[in-house]
């Protein structure tokens, strides 16, 4: 860990080893290579699991009907399932993918041991499927955001663990040693899921605590997983590609270490909602810590702003530059939304209705998703060489992306707030509420099937663009291997 | 934060921090809870463990989901008390003076009291008429215990017998969706425990008192647009078994018309699985009161509860030897 | 179709590694962190019940959820009568429908007994008991029942008489039976210390 030591010469011969000076990025590129291959598309293909689930689960509130007749698809087990494949299928995979390299870029050195983190990968999906086929057949542990049955979740963990491990060793090896700030979060990301999810998985599935205890135990776990670790990742990538992208400095930081220190102790303690069935200090003590992230919102909006020095123009500039402005924009409005929620007067009017699924899904959605498509824009590029086979499928990307981030957020948000508002009087009969929210759904329906749309165009061009490399690859290397040796060196 | 130990240290420190606020203390709290009891004369243990046939249903509830769309947990957003006379007393005229002395206020203390409808318009004729009138009655209601102490003890010592009742109120208890709000008692031996966190379904805390009818829950799974005008509930024909009669008809065959009936020598059945369902739906209630959560059950004997209570008194107490005839 | 190289297949195309400059916070951002503990700390001292386990909300303070417990306040007379009935002090042999057991315990449903205006018989009755030949609404009965002067007090016995005699599911309706009146029999009887028969009963007049 010392930052300087007496070094044996540095050889050709020693990629990784006690060589101090940096390692050019293509180098670090292609150690990155095969796990990231592993995380991008499998995760690409979650992405489109998850929105046909989502879509599925959207069009069972226009026809009731729609395949109720099989248990598999009942809207009870599609929606949990479409959630994970999101949350677990593609947002981990791309976060930790993203993650790794970053890491790698930062340290200037390149991925520790990349064959054990794509079999950890390859672990990972192993455990999702298991654990959505799960829920899908009935064995949903009935925890939001844990749904997925216990023998999923230890392959799961299993699996994370053998990816963080080297993530740990790729950071301990770092050339350039003064961290900078993606570094801190991104560190911090790799042992915080683990712990959250073992205890999660621990004290409501292995050993399940008694009573009241596992409903808070479980907004504890969503709220580290969705808020947290979700933040982590997603603020390393921006705090990494606005600067690099821009070609500009961070603003400050200070500023960025005051985010990280608001966002894992006050953000942690988050997520007891209003009216549970707790005693009054939890939800109390829950409504103070996260108006308090109101601190880390605002360091956050006021870096990005002062490191384009007002230019927000800036962010239309590259495709991967706008997927980011979108996800910067859609964290400040769903924390703001979600500080909302705390305040009392607020929150027993959006709680229990759409808001907060709206919200969630902006934060999960609208900012992680949509930083991850920003990095994974610029990252699959820089790992192959090569462009993306096609430039428009990016650029309608993002405009359906943002669109359906849009379609889907703003009616729920405001028929939530009507849902509310109408559950307070008793007069309104409870199925006037239900219809009345019909019309927003709708409306979030179309915004599903222009996520969902974007999610192929997304998954149309990575598997393109890698099918491309690799099958170049393949032809060159089937040329060398069948190619004509001149007469002269048998010869010889 | 130059340095891993450093971030490491900073990461262990947070989240050990928050793991000992929302995990730790949440079990030495409520983990650790054994069953309590409730108020009043007839005071039970709470809450008891689900019949088997409910806690299966239980197990069904969690794997279709029902909580995707269903809450389970009730709010209150203050108590009321209501000052009510039991027993009208002798000397009523001194009991109205005092009925209206409570409702004017002094001039330094200005009344906590508002006469609820019984006593409306307030005036010494209708306090006579109340007095009357069937009692037990509620005749002022306030939101301050300590002046409704004060009130009990002034109408006791016009030898009328007066008590005060405390009701929650909330949103959701105005709806009918409970009569007090949920506490961490009523979820001591359910696993996995399902609050809910969306209403796109109305709340189930309390439907087993609203709806205590298996056959209306049976009905209502199968097709819910039947029965609920309106429903945005999918339907859950899988719950169910289409087969042909043997012999006779089932007794536990749902009673369907229209378009849903199934075709002539055919009956639909529930499942195992739905009649396990609609046994735990009718067994979810959560209206004991509690010392965490007052609230009055009404326990004025009328001559159409008398004997019921009598029965569920007798044998709630504790079983005396019988007392022999001797010669 | 050969693909086209990217900027960073030169190195020095590719922009750099992002840096951070060491700007300082804004002051008033700490200053408003300071504002929003504050604030949050003034909630929590408000709202929470401070960490005790039996404060939901809307109640702020255990002292509080006290004041706000119902009252155990003096039961009415027939309120303590149904308790007193069931203690199970008459249920065990009257029945809770007052119907009694043929041939064993007697009825106390529209029972001639019962429902005499005065009710010094049936004071009489409960505090010393009665054993011997009885006879009630038509039925025969020759059994014993407990005395129950030393087990009741006076509101007790007034209470569970008042029930017993204005049961409107039984179809009682005589006039209740104060507590005063108990106590002036007691008072008489004294001395009476073994359990009436009916005949020495039916001398009593029941006024007295």
């Amino acid at each position: 860990m010392s930052v300087t030591s007496s070094t044996p010469p540095p050889s050709a011969a020693d990629p990784v080893g006690t060589a101090l000076s940096p390692i050019p990025p293509a180098q670090i590129d292609a150690s990155c290579r095969l796990p990231l291959v592993v995380l991008f598309l499998s995760g690409a293909v979650w992405l489109v699991i998850a929105s046909a689930f989502g879509l599925l689960a959207s069009i069972k509130f226009h026809a009731p009907g729609f395949l109720a007749d099989s248990a598999w698809l009942t809207y009870g087990r599609v929606r949990p399932a479409g959630l994970n494949s999101l949350l677990y299928g593609f947002c981990v995979q791309a976060g930790l993918g993203v993650g790794l390299w970053i890491l790698a870029r930062l340290g200037r050195t390149t991925l520790a041991k990349p064959g054990l983190v794509a079999f950890g990968a390859a672990c990972w999906n192993l455990g999702v499927t298991a654990g959505v086929l799960g829920i899908l057949a009935g064995g949903s542990t009935g925890f939001e955001n844990l749904e997925m049955p216990r023998y999923a979740a230890r392959v799961m963990l299993l699996g994370y663990l053998m990816v963080v491990l080297w993530g740990v060793v790729t950071f301990h090896r770092r050339r350039e040693r003064p961290a900078y700030v993606s570094q801190w979060f991104l560190f911090a990301a790799l042992f915080w899921f683990p712990w959250i999810y073992s205890t999660a998985n621990l004290l409501l599935l292995a050993f399940p605590v008694r009573g009241m205890a596992q409903a808070v135990i479980a907004w504890w776990y969503s709220d580290n997983l969705l808020v947290v670790w979700l933040g982590l990742v997603g603020l390393a990538t921006v705090f990494y590609f606005l600067p690099k992208l821009t070609r500009r400095e961070l603003y400050s930081r200070y500023l960025a270490l005051l985010t990280f220190w608001m966002l894992i102790l006050f953000g942690s303690w988050g997520g007891i909602p209003m009216s549970a069935p707790v005693p009054a200090w939890m939800p109390v003590l829950s409504a103070v810590a996260t108006v308090l992230t109101v601190i880390l919102v605002i360091a956050v909006a006021l870096n990005v702003h002062l490191t384009l020095e007002g230019r927000c123009s800036e962010f239309l500039a590259t495709p991967s530059l706008r997927f980011i402005g979108f996800a910067v924009l859609a964290f400040i409005v769903a924390a703001l939304m979600r500080i909302m929620n705390a305040v009392p007067e607020i929150g027993r009017v959006t709680e229990f209705t759409w808001f907060t699924p709206a919200r969630e899904f902006l934060n999960s959605y609208g900012f992680f998703a949509m930083a991850m498509f920003g990095a994974v824009y610029y990252i699959a590029p820089q790992l192959f060489g090569q462009r993306f086979p096609s430039a428009g499928l990016v650029r309608a990307h993002f405009w359906a992306a943002a669109a359906g981030v849009l379609l889907y957020v703003v009616p729920l948000g405001i028929g939530g707030i009507v849902q509310g508002l109408k559950l307070r009087q008793a007069g309104i009969a409870f199925t006037d509420i239900a219809q009345g929210t019909l019309p927003f759904l709708r409306v979030s329906t179309l915004g599903d099937v222009l996520i969902a749309l974007g999610h192929l165009m997304f998954l149309a061009n990575l598997a393109g663009l890698v099918v491309r490399f690799y099958r170049a690859l393949a032809v060159s290397a089937w040329a060398a291997a069948t190619a004509e040796v001149p007469i002269a060196e048998v010869n010889a | 934060m130059n340095y891993g130990p450093l971030i490491f240290l900073a990461t262990f420190f947070a989240l050990s921090g928050s793991w000992c606020g929302f995990v730790l203390t949440p079990q030495l709290q409520i983990g650790r809870l054994q069953q309590t009891n409730t108020l009043g004369t007839a005071s039970t243990t709470y809450p008891v463990a689900r019949p088997g046939l409910a806690g299966q249903g239980l197990q069904v509830y969690r794997a279709n989901g029902c909580a995707c769309c269903h809450s389970q947990q009730v709010g209150q957003t203050g108590t009321i008390l209501e000052i009510s006379l039991t027993d009208a007393g002798t000397n009523q005229s001194s009991t109205i003076a005092a009925l209206l002395d409570l409702l004017k206020g002094t001039d330094d203390h200005p009344t906590a009291f508002v006469p609820l409808p019984p006593l409306e318009p307030a005036g010494s004729n209708a306090a006579a008429a109340a007095l009357q009138s069937k009692l037990p009655k509620a005749l002022l209601r306030t939101s301050d215990p300590a002046a409704a102490k004060a009130a009990v003890k002034t109408l006791n010592a016009t030898s009328a017998k007066a008590e005060f009742w405390v009701v929650p109120v909330g949103p959701d208890l105005s709806r009918g969706w409970g009569k007090r709000r949920t506490v961490a008692e009523d979820y001591l031996f359910d696993f996995p425990v399902m609050p809910g966190s969306q209403r796109v379904g109305p709340d189930l805390a309390n439907v087993g008192l609203r709806l205590p009818d298996t056959k209306w829950h049976l009905l209502h799974l199968y097709a819910p647009q039947l029965v609920v005008k309106g429903s945005t509930m999918p339907p859950y024909p899988f719950l169910f078994e289409k087969r042909k009669i043997e012999r006779r008809p089932s007794p536990e065959a749902l009673v369907l018309t229209g378009h849903l009936a199934p075709p002539a020598g055919y009956e639909v059945v529930p499942t195992p699985g739905a009649v396990a369902l609609a046994a735990y739906l009718t067994s979810l209630r959560a209206d004991a009161p509690l010392f965490v959560a007052p609230l009055t059950v009404a326990s004025a004997p009328t001559a159409a509860t008398t004997n019921s209570q009598a029965s569920s008194l007798a044998a709630s107490t504790n079983a005396v030897p019988a007392q022999t005839p001797a010669k | 179709m050969s693909p086209e190289p990217i900027p960073s297949a030169v190195p020095s195309a590719e922009s750099p590694e992002p840096k951070a400059r060491p700007v300082a916070v804004p002051v008033w951002l700490i200053v408003l962190l300071f504002l929003l503990l504050y604030g949050g700390m003034v909630y929590f001292d408000r709202c929470s019940g401070w960490f005790a386990d039996q404060v939901y909300t809307p109640y702020q303070s255990v002292q509080e959820l006290e004041a706000m417990q119902p009252a155990s306040g003096p039961p009415s007379l027939a309120q303590l009568g149904l308790l007193v009935y069931n203690k199970p002090t008459c249920v065990a042999c009257h029945q809770a429908n007052g119907k009694g057991l043929p041939g064993q315990f007697p009825p106390l449903v529209q029972s001639h007994w019962i429902l005499e205006p005065e009710p010094g018989r049936i004071i009489r009755i409960v505090l010393d008991g009665l054993s011997g030949p009885l006879e009630v609404e038509g039925q025969n009965f020759n059994g014993a029942m407990v005395p129950w002067r030393d087990v009741l007090t006076d509101e007790e016995i007034a209470a569970v008489l008042t029930y017993v005699r204005q049961n409107a599911e039984w179809g009682n309706n005589a006039p209740s039976v104060k507590p005063e009146r108990v106590k002036d029999v007691r008072e008489k009887t004294k001395q009476h210390k073994q359990s009436w028969t009916p005949d020495e009963l039916l001398k009593v007049s029941p006024a007295d």
